[in-house]
């Protein structure tokens, strides 16, 4: 993975300094807290219910096992003893006070982490496929030029005042678990008439009030001129993007007022302009962060199967976490393990300091000291030997990390909702863990299948609830907390966003409401390999609406 | 005088701007308010040695600063602005005063006949247009030869007028020349009381009722209890001549480091720039940062526009509708009306990047210490700043700032310890 140089340090420890000097200017009362508050988001700091949350890239998900241990050690000595993974692969600390931040970050600086640009109307951190580098539909590894990206976007003076943020997702596989056409750019991995990889580029996705797929704007970039695309893109949004009114402000709704043809030509013409000059990429630079990712020294395994329908006889709970929690790797013999951090009737996302310190652990031994954060918030050991699996399993079983649902009922995504978040109008923890409860028996998620439910607690859909299979949005009416399903949402390469078949629910009766779609979708299915949205998309909103609210 | 000499000492450095700027501000608490002759000599032998200039309208009060001048140093050149419209009895009064004081060194000014002959070929100019006139006989003439100094003397009084109200012994101009006024705090009745002290000779047409002389036609006489000058440009909203103007047309005002808020290569300096104002004349305003929308819709009369000007690029003004016409203005502003507000970065490296516009360019609005490193990257150069943390942090070089960067930006920012990439591409070209 990528290593700091010199210059990247030298960064970071500028940047850190910067901000520990805007931190006192601010305790001195310099700085109005109008003036430091894009500063301090800019930072990672926000300002929330209950006290400042630090948000902290990981910069594409991945993270060695010595910067898990740093979070580990800043959950216990500055939070209360946890960390909370997000949506955008980054983790969050709810409790830290303002003046510890500066050290904070002088913790995470020296092992190579910060909290740039993890808010803030500017560039986000990239975010891409938790299995790059190891999925084995994988096109290329898209991490160097995410890190490329990332280098690119750092404190880039024209676009650190956005008219709102902007977020980057990019996928190398075919298959699209980073969610890229709900990002304001997104990137997939492409193939060219004469054979040349490069990225198709989809502009405008986003969730929140206003849910908008993203286009296509280009069928194929070249890797050298990518960085003066996105350069154009990026200035065409700063100069016309809305700054009347910060719910239009995102690119989509730019893109969905002008239409993506106009945007198309504004973005040409600059193109025309800006490639070719300064930002070229060139080919020796991406070969030299390429070599960063590298793959490690894979053993030959002579095993390259694992029986899984052998454990589930011999010791079920393993079979299932084995027949979840497993992705296929390129390498033959090896597979990525996806570490849920959605136990039965816990809060989605949480680790502990103990539960960082085991998984950096795990990691070193068991997977080439690398580790991922997935966009579904659980964590990935992308690099595992199959015969290593029965022993890393144990591990995680004492520790309570052994959860076998990937891609099941109880592996949802949920916000932290009115909980912590000051934005928020509703709790979507406790409906998540109530949901969890309500299917946290293995037959009964095992029956279900691939199903994911996604809960937002207010409108700003950090939840991604439009992509659940099943959303669930919480809203306030009349002081009351109600929550609004939807159904038939997907977040992949066939992307939809769902539809609301009705009115809102009370807290207490969404459970039911869940099962009795759940119910439905069991009863009218036609195999148990046709999933809840293959049969939603077969059926429609029908059978679904009535199980939700009665025959008309 | 240890003191003076470290005052000396930082202005003949030609330290910075802000270093002579504290320098005059010092200059003026060291002299006793009628310490004429103590001013004129400190600024003559420590601040400007050889390197200062006396202008004088020879009018009625002329003789006082005259006679200082030759005590001081009879040689010190002596400006007098011939502008070919004087009352016959000035140009008497110029030689009875060289004569009678002694001064070796009296140059007259005159006009351009270039100028005269394309602008007031008839003579009527100062009927027309007074300030056009002044300009020609008295501006233009002066402004070349002060050029060559670095200071100059003059013999304003702060009684004189209530613009003048707080004139002090010192000023910077905003071209960074000095400006000694040694009687600044003469009252009329010291002028009268220094000139019989000194029996020196009146003005022929001062007891005719004349108090305040200038040009023939644009002088008239005072009546008892007016204000002295109020005979010049009678009738007209006129106070000045232009020769104590600053650019921009307002009178200049002695500097006060607090007024200024223009900073710019490390110092904040004397702004020569206003802002447009509705019913301002296109044709004729100077120093005035014109909004982009005004120039498009006025084009022709701005580009005939013989004076300076500026630009005002507010966000959302589309910079390439103007490339052409870029080299016309001396400064472009660039509006951040609120600091989140970031379309003026990409209208700045626009402007530097891709037309190539070399002026100055300056941030206007919001614009804050935290911003301030990322606008100079996107190419400006100059800030107006009014927020005094800022202010306080520009002054003393305390700016937080990330000053490695990954990204290439701007036309100044060679790549070459800029982004990692390149500077590797670089060193093995």
């Amino acid at each position: 993975m990528y290593r700091y140089d010199e210059f990247d340090a030298a960064f970071v420890k500028a940047r850190t300094d910067q901000f520990a000097d805007q931190v006192m200017r601010r305790l001195a009362g310099e700085l109005s807290e109008d003036q430091f508050r894009p500063l301090r988001l800019m930072n990672g700091l926000y300002l929330q219910l209950h006290a400042y949350m630090l948000r902290i890239a990981v910069p594409y998900g991945t993270m060695s096992a010595k910067q898990l241990r740093m979070l580990a050690h800043i959950a216990r000595t500055y939070d209360r003893g946890y960390g909370h993974f997000t949506t955008r692969q980054n983790i969050q600390f709810n409790w830290p006070k303002l003046r510890d931040i500066p050290p904070i970050l002088a913790d995470l600086a020296s092992v190579e982490m910060h909290a740039i640009q993890t808010s803030g109307n500017c560039i986000r951190n990239i975010t891409t496929d938790q299995f790059a580098g190891a999925a084995a539909d994988e096109i290329i590894d898209p991490r160097p030029v995410a890190e490329i990206l990332r280098q690119w976007s750092s404190l880039h003076p024209e676009f650190s005042y956005l008219p709102r943020k902007f977020k980057i997702a990019m996928t190398g596989a075919t298959h699209d678990r980073a969610a890229i056409r709900f990002h304001d750019i997104g990137l997939q991995a492409a193939t060219n008439a004469t054979g040349d990889i490069g990225w198709q580029v989809w502009v405008g996705g986003g969730l929140g009030r206003t849910p908008i797929i993203g286009k296509e704007i280009s069928p194929f970039v070249p890797h050298e001129h990518l960085l003066a695309y996105l350069e154009s893109i990026l200035r065409v949004y700063n100069r016309y993007g809305r700054r009347d009114n910060k719910y239009k402000a995102r690119i989509k709704i730019l893109v969905h007022e002008e239409g993506i043809d106009t945007i198309r030509a504004q973005v040409d013409e600059e193109f025309a302009a800006v490639k070719g000059g300064v930002l070229t990429l060139p080919q020796a630079e991406l070969d030299r962060i390429t070599a960063y990712f590298a793959p490690p020294e894979f053993d030959r395994i002579n095993e390259t199967r694992v029986d899984v329908a052998r454990e589930k006889i011999v010791n079920p709970a393993y079979g299932r976490w084995l027949e979840r929690n497993l992705n296929a790797h390129r390498q033959p013999g090896y597979v990525s393990v996806t570490i849920s951090l959605k136990p039965i009737g816990g809060a989605p996302g949480d680790a502990t300091d103990a539960q960082m310190d085991v998984v950096a652990g795990l990691a070193e031994r068991y997977s080439h000291d690398e580790l991922r954060v997935t966009h579904e918030q659980n964590l990935v050991l992308p690099h595992v030997k199959i015969t290593d699996l029965a022993a890393l399993y144990a591990v995680l079983v004492e520790n309570g990390l052994a959860e076998g649902n990937a891609g099941q009922i109880t592996d949802m995504i949920a916000c932290p909702g009115l909980d912590f978040c000051a934005l928020a109008n509703a709790r979507s923890i406790p409906i998540a863990q109530e949901i969890s409860k309500r299917f946290g028996a293995p037959e009964r998620q095992a029956e279900i299948g691939d199903l994911k439910i996604k809960i937002s607690g207010c409108i700003n859909a950090c939840g991604h609830h439009h992509v659940g299979h099943i959303g669930i949005l919480g809203v306030e009416k009349k002081g009351t907390e109600l929550y609004q399903i939807t159904v038939g949402g997907d977040a992949t390469e066939t992307a939809s966003i769902g539809n609301i078949l009705g009115p809102g629910f009370v807290a207490e009766a969404v459970p039911d409401a869940i099962e009795r779609l759940v119910d439905t979708y069991l009863a009218a299915r036609t195999t148990p390999a046709e999933t809840f949205l293959m049969a939603y998309r077969r059926l429609g909103d029908a059978p679904f609406k009535e199980a939700l609210y009665g025959a008309d | 005088m240890a003191q003076t000499s470290t005052i000396a000492t930082l202005m003949a450095a030609d330290s910075v701007r802000e270093k002579r700027s504290l320098a005059i501000m010092a200059l003026n608490g060291l002299y006793d308010e009628m310490d004429a002759a103590g001013v004129l000599r400190h600024a003559v032998a420590e601040v400007l040695p050889g390197d200062i200039a006396i202008v004088s309208s020879f009018g009625a009060d002329s003789a006082v600063l005259l006679h200082l001048v030759a005590e001081v140093d009879r040689n010190l050149p002596v400006y007098f602005l011939e502008t070919g419209k004087h009352f016959a009895e000035t140009l008497d009064y110029v030689e009875t005063l060289k004569r009678q004081l002694g001064l070796k060194n009296v140059r007259a000014l005159t006009p351009d006949p270039k100028d005269v002959a394309r602008f007031d070929p008839d003579g009527t100019l100062w009927e027309t247009d007074p300030d056009s006139c002044c300009h020609i006989r008295k501006t233009e003439p002066l402004d070349a030869a002060v050029k060559g100094f670095g200071g100059w003397v003059t013999g304003r009084k702060r009684y004189q007028t209530k613009e003048r109200g707080v004139l002090p012994h010192f000023e910077l101009t905003s071209d960074d020349r000095i400006k000694i006024n040694p009687l600044a705090y003469f009252s009329d009745q010291d002028i009268a009381d220094y000139k019989a002290k000194h029996g020196l000779p009146e003005h022929p047409l001062y007891d005719k009722g004349y108090k305040s002389i200038g040009c023939a036609p644009c002088t008239s006489i005072v009546a008892d209890g007016e204000d002295p000058r109020a005979g010049r440009w009678r009738g007209l909203n006129k106070k000045e001549c232009g020769i104590h103007f600053d650019f921009n047309g307002a009178i200049a005002k002695p500097m006060v480091q607090a007024d200024l808020t223009l900073f710019k290569a490390g110092a904040f300096i004397a702004d020569p720039f206003r802002a447009y104002a509705e019913g301002d004349d296109l044709g004729s305003v100077r120093y005035t940062h014109i909004p982009l929308a005004v120039f498009r819709a006025n084009r022709d009369v701005v580009l005939a526009n013989p004076h300076p000007n500026g630009l005002l690029v507010a966000p959302g003004d589309r910079v390439e509708d103007v490339a052409a016409d870029l080299a016309r203005f001396s400064s472009i502003a660039v509006a951040f009306p609120g600091f989140t507000d970031g379309r003026g970065y990409s209208s700045a490296r626009l402007l530097v990047e891709r037309y190539g516009y070399g002026g100055e360019l300056r941030a206007v609005g919001d614009v804050l210490a935290d911003q301030i490193p990322l606008m100079r990257r996107c190419g400006i150069t100059a800030f107006v700043v009014k927020h005094e943390p800022t202010r306080a942090a520009l002054r003393a070089g305390t700016l937080a700032t990330v000053d490695i960067f990954y990204q290439p930006v701007g036309k100044t920012e060679v790549p070459l310890g800029t982004r990692p990439y390149l500077r590797r591409a670089t060193e093995t070209v």
